[in-house]
This record gives C-alpha cells, sequence and structure tokens, in this order.
C-alpha cells in the first residue's frame, strides 16, 4: 500500500515538474506513525481491559464549578460545603484523613466531614415522603401495598438509577470508580439532607417528589407489588369493606381435557361481580380474577388516572418519623 | 435506510429520568471547547470564546464551561452527557455563529442525535390496550346459551357433493330432459 502511495506521489511529482518550474513536495503520512500506533496497541492489549478512569482526574475538572452546576442543573440553591460533604464516603474520608495523619498535619485540622449523617437525614425525610405521596395517590390501597411500593421506589437499584442521572457519578469522592449503587444511593439520600438543611425541608420534599416518585410513571403497579394470595386477600377485603362474601364461579371453558384448554372465571360477591379472568386451569384463573377484582377495588388498574406529580402536600401531613 | 446505516446504532425517542414529568433537567452537564491561540482553523472558535462564551455560561448555569487551549490543533467542541454519553465535534474553520448553532444544538439533546436510528417517531410501553386475546372475546350471543352437544353446531362448516349424490343429480336432470322430449312427442300426435 505505501509503495503504491509513494508511486503515485512520485508519478504527481513529475507531473507538477512538467507543468511547471516550482518543485513541490508532497507530504505524507511520516514513516515513524505506523511502527509507533503498532507498538502501542502491542502494548495496550499486554496490559489487558483496563479500569475506566476517574472524570474527575483529567486535566479539565473544577470540582467546585461542578458543585455549584449540580445544584444550578436541579434548579436548588445548596450550600457548597454542605453539598462537597454529600458527595463524599465515609471511607474516602477516612482514607483521607490517614493520608493527612501521614503528612504530619495537626490533629484538629485532620477532620475530613463524611455523608453519612446527612445520608440517614435524608432517608427520613425521602422515606416520610414518599408515604405520604402513595397515601394520597392512592388512598384504596392496603397499608402492604403501599409500603412494598414504598420500598421499590426507595430500593437501592432506584435510587442509584436517579443518582446516576443526575450525574452524581463522576462527583461522588469514593475509594473506588465507577462508585457502586450503594455508594449512588447514599449520596442522593446525602444530596436530600444538604437540600433540607441548606434551603427548608419543603424545598427537599419537592425533590424527593420530582425525582423519586416520579419513577412511578408509566409502571405497572402490578410489577411492583403482587399479592401473594390474592384470593384469600380479596375474601379478607370483603369482609372489611361489607361487600359480601367473594365467590368464584365458572363464566365459561373450552378445550376441557385437552392442552389448549381455557376456562374464565369471575368472582362475585353479594351477586356483584368483582372481577374476571382466564387461564389455563381453574386455580390460575381464580387467581387471575382475585387480582382483577382488587386492582379494581384498590383502583389500581392500567387504565387508572395518571399520577399526579404536581400537587403539593402539606408538610404537616407529611409525618417525620 | 441505506447500507451505510447497518451498524448505526438503533433505538426509540426517549427521555432520560421521566425528565419533564417533574421538572425539566438540561441534560448537557458539561462542555469543553478546545482550540488552538494562534492557528486559523481556530478563529471562529476563538471569535466565539471572545464574544459570546461568558453570557453563555451565564445564561446557563447548569453547564460546566471548560477550555483548553492546545497547539496546531483542530478546535473541537466536547459535550458531556448527564446519561454518560460523550460526544466530540470537529468545528475546523467554522464561524462563530456556526459555533453558537452546534452548541445550542449540544445544549438541547441527551447524547449524539447524529449517531442514532429511530425506529419509529414514537414509543410506547403498552403496545396493546385491550390486553391478550382469549376464546371468550368478542363471543357471538348465539353461543352464549348453546347445550352441548349438539347436532347443529356439531356439523362441518362446508361438506363436499358426494359422487352418489352427483350420479343421482345427473339422472333426474335426464329424466326431466327426456320427460320434456316425451310431453311435445305427445302434444303433436294429439294435434295430428
Amino acid at each position: 500500500m505505501s509503495f503504491l502511495r509513494s508511486a503515485a506521489g512520485f508519478l504527481a511529482r513529475v507531473k507538477v515538474l512538467e507543468g511547471a518550474t516550482t518543485v513541490q513536495t508532497r507530504r505524507h503520512i511520516k514513516r515513524w506513525v505506523s511502527p509507533t500506533l503498532r507498538e502501542l496497541a502491542h502494548r495496550q492489549k499486554k496490559l489487558g481491559p483496563q479500569k475506566p478512569e476517574a472524570r474527575s482526574g483529567f486535566l479539565e475538572w473544577n470540582q467546585r464549578s461542578e458543585l455549584f452546576a449540580f445544584g444550578k442543573r436541579l434548579g436548588e440553591s445548596f450550600e457548597l460545603s454542605q453539598l462537597q460533604r454529600a458527595f463524599t464516603e465515609k471511607s474516602f474520608a477516612r482514607r483521607e484523613e490517614e493520608r493527612r495523619r501521614k503528612l504530619g498535619i495537626e490533629e484538629t485540622d485532620l477532620q475530613v466531614p463524611d455523608n453519612s449523617d446527612l445520608a440517614e437525614k435524608g432517608h427520613h425525610i425521602a422515606r416520610a415522603y414518599v408515604n405520604a405521596f402513595l397515601q394520597h395517590q392512592l388512598p384504596k390501597v392496603p397499608k402492604e401495598g403501599l409500603q412494598a411500593i414504598a420500598a421499590y421506589l426507595l430500593s437501592t437499584e432506584t435510587l442509584a438509577h436517579v443518582s446516576s442521572h443526575l450525574g452524581s457519578k463522576d462527583l461522588i469522592q469514593s475509594t473506588e470508580y465507577p462508585p457502586t449503587a450503594e455508594s449512588l444511593a447514599q449520596s442522593l439520600q446525602a444530596v436530600i439532607g444538604a437540600l433540607a438543611d441548606s434551603s427548608g425541608v419543603e424545598r427537599a420534599f419537592l425533590f424527593v417528589r420530582d425525582f423519586i416518585c416520579t419513577q412511578l410513571n408509566q409502571k405497572d403497579l402490578l410489577d411492583v407489588w403482587t399479592p401473594q394470595d390474592p384470593l384469600q386477600l380479596l375474601e379478607k377485603i370483603c369482609k372489611e369493606r361489607k361487600l359480601g362474601e367473594a365467590e368464584p364461579r365458572l363464566l365459561g371453558d373450552c378445550g376441557r381435557n385437552t392442552v389448549l384448554a381455557a376456562y374464565q372465571v369471575g368472582i362475585y360477591a353479594n351477586r356483584q361481580l368483582l372481577g374476571k379472568g382466564f387461564g389455563e386451569d381453574l386455580k390460575t384463573a381464580t387467581e387471575t380474577a382475585a387480582i382483577d377484582g382488587l386492582q379494581s377495588i384498590f383502583d389500581t388498574h392500567d387504565n387508572r388516572r395518571p399520577f399526579d406529580f404536581a400537587i403539593k402536600l402539606e408538610t404537616k401531613n407529611v409525618r417525620l418519623g | 435506510m441505506s447500507n451505510s446505516h447497518l451498524f448505526l446504532k438503533s433505538g426509540f425517542p426517549r427521555a432520560p429520568l421521566q425528565n419533564g414529568v417533574g421538572r425539566y433537567v438540561c441534560q448537557l452537564q458539561r462542555i469543553t471547547l478546545k482550540f488552538c491561540k494562534n492557528n486559523g482553523s481556530s478563529r471562529g472558535m476563538r471569535d466565539f470564546i471572545e464574544n459570546h462564551l461568558v453570557d453563555f455560561a451565564k445564561e446557563n448555569p447548569g453547564i460546566v464551561v471548560y477550555v483548553k487551549p492546545r497547539r496546531h490543533r483542530t478546535p473541537v467542541l466536547v459535550g458531556e452527557y448527564l446519561n454518560g454519553e460523550r460526544e466530540w465535534m470537529s468545528c475546523r474553520n467554522n464561524t462563530q455563529e456556526e459555533i453558537s448553532k452546534w452548541v445550542d444544538l449540544l445544549k438541547t439533546q441527551n447524547g449524539s442525535s447524529s449517531s442514532l436510528r429511530l425506529r419509529k417517531m414514537w414509543h410506547t410501553d403498552v403496545p396493546s390496550i385491550q390486553g391478550p386475546w382469549t376464546p371468550f372475546l368478542l363471543r357471538s350471543p348465539e353461543s352464549q346459551g348453546q347445550v352441548y352437544p349438539s347436532e347443529e353446531a356439531s356439523k362441518p362448516l362446508e361438506t363436499p357433493q358426494t359422487a352418489t349424490e352427483k350420479l343421482i343429480e345427473l339422472f333426474r336432470q335426464q329424466q326431466l330432459e327426456a320427460g320434456e322430449e316425451a310431453h311435445e312427442v305427445l302434444n303433436k300426435k294429439r294435434a295430428e
């Protein structure tokens, strides 16, 4: 290839010589480029796959500007010292203290604040607001259902997902990079705590509503919470709400005693159809019918009114515990 | 889709983290402007930095702006997004107006929009609004009160004509035709 290129270049030069009196040498890719790149690739292959480099280690990185922009991006005003603290992990702080001690810095300047107490505060705020929000939006769902949905919203995976999409992955000061899901979740809770410290608990509530509660948008609630024994729960609910005794009845069947059997079961209480479902045998059909009935009683069907994420719950209704 | 797009990443238009449901968050988190201080190809970038960059940074406090001079290299815009994507863009010989427009584009997207082939212009998590089909869906009213086994319902929908039936039909037709001829002969005789 290089031979062809040089031959073409030589021909071009000959043409130029014939045409004009000025000699212009053509510029080629230098001879050292290819072997150097090859050697670099060889060394990289020998080293094996490397861990990703932390963005904060780059030349173009200013921690202070990043923290400032973090707050402004979310439309909140943070105290930068609080925010810095919210992004400092406990293990990192201990390591930093150890490093300073070795350097011979006085014991009074050694303290590096970490985010554990802020995270605890933020956790309380988030839990209280999520519970209040769910109680307001799903008034008919029983306690265990609300608990399951709140546990989903406050789980490490959900919080880590939210946290990483708010850009805290690069800001977290941790002993490992990329930070683990636990440290991402903890830093998000610490940010909520820092927000409550900086601009009041109401702003922290709105933050929780806008970033954590919105994860329920378009979510199938049956995926989040499916009752273990739906028929039993339905019977219990019917007894509590005085709807009469729940009774499963066969509405239709086809292909009995074949592999393609299908049954449709309806659940009645006090001559009212609560819900209907189908399945390949009577047991699953009754179960799906019970789940359907529960969904209509709890008002958690797919076609329910969507969640209202613009509501402002009064602070006195949110119980901080 | 042409052949050059075969290996292009494909996807659907999606907003990350339900953006805009709660509040809108600008997805561009930092932008780096790399340029040369005396090369001609960086002229527009230098003009942009001189005239517009401070205003841009003031208007967008949520975007961190880094400016990185380097010798004899092409001017470059690098945008980093909240979802972890990074977009590199050469601005060689661009004017400051062009660079303003490119920066505006980076500000309003969440990843390189030109490196994603949109499979559809819309997306839904729930494609079917009526749920799965069952044999009990849209049943005819007659089948509601049907008692099985029933002779009417057990018959096949279409029964082809058997050979015997065809023979009988042919015989009847012949008889009929013969009958008409015999009739005519009788009539003639009567007229005589």
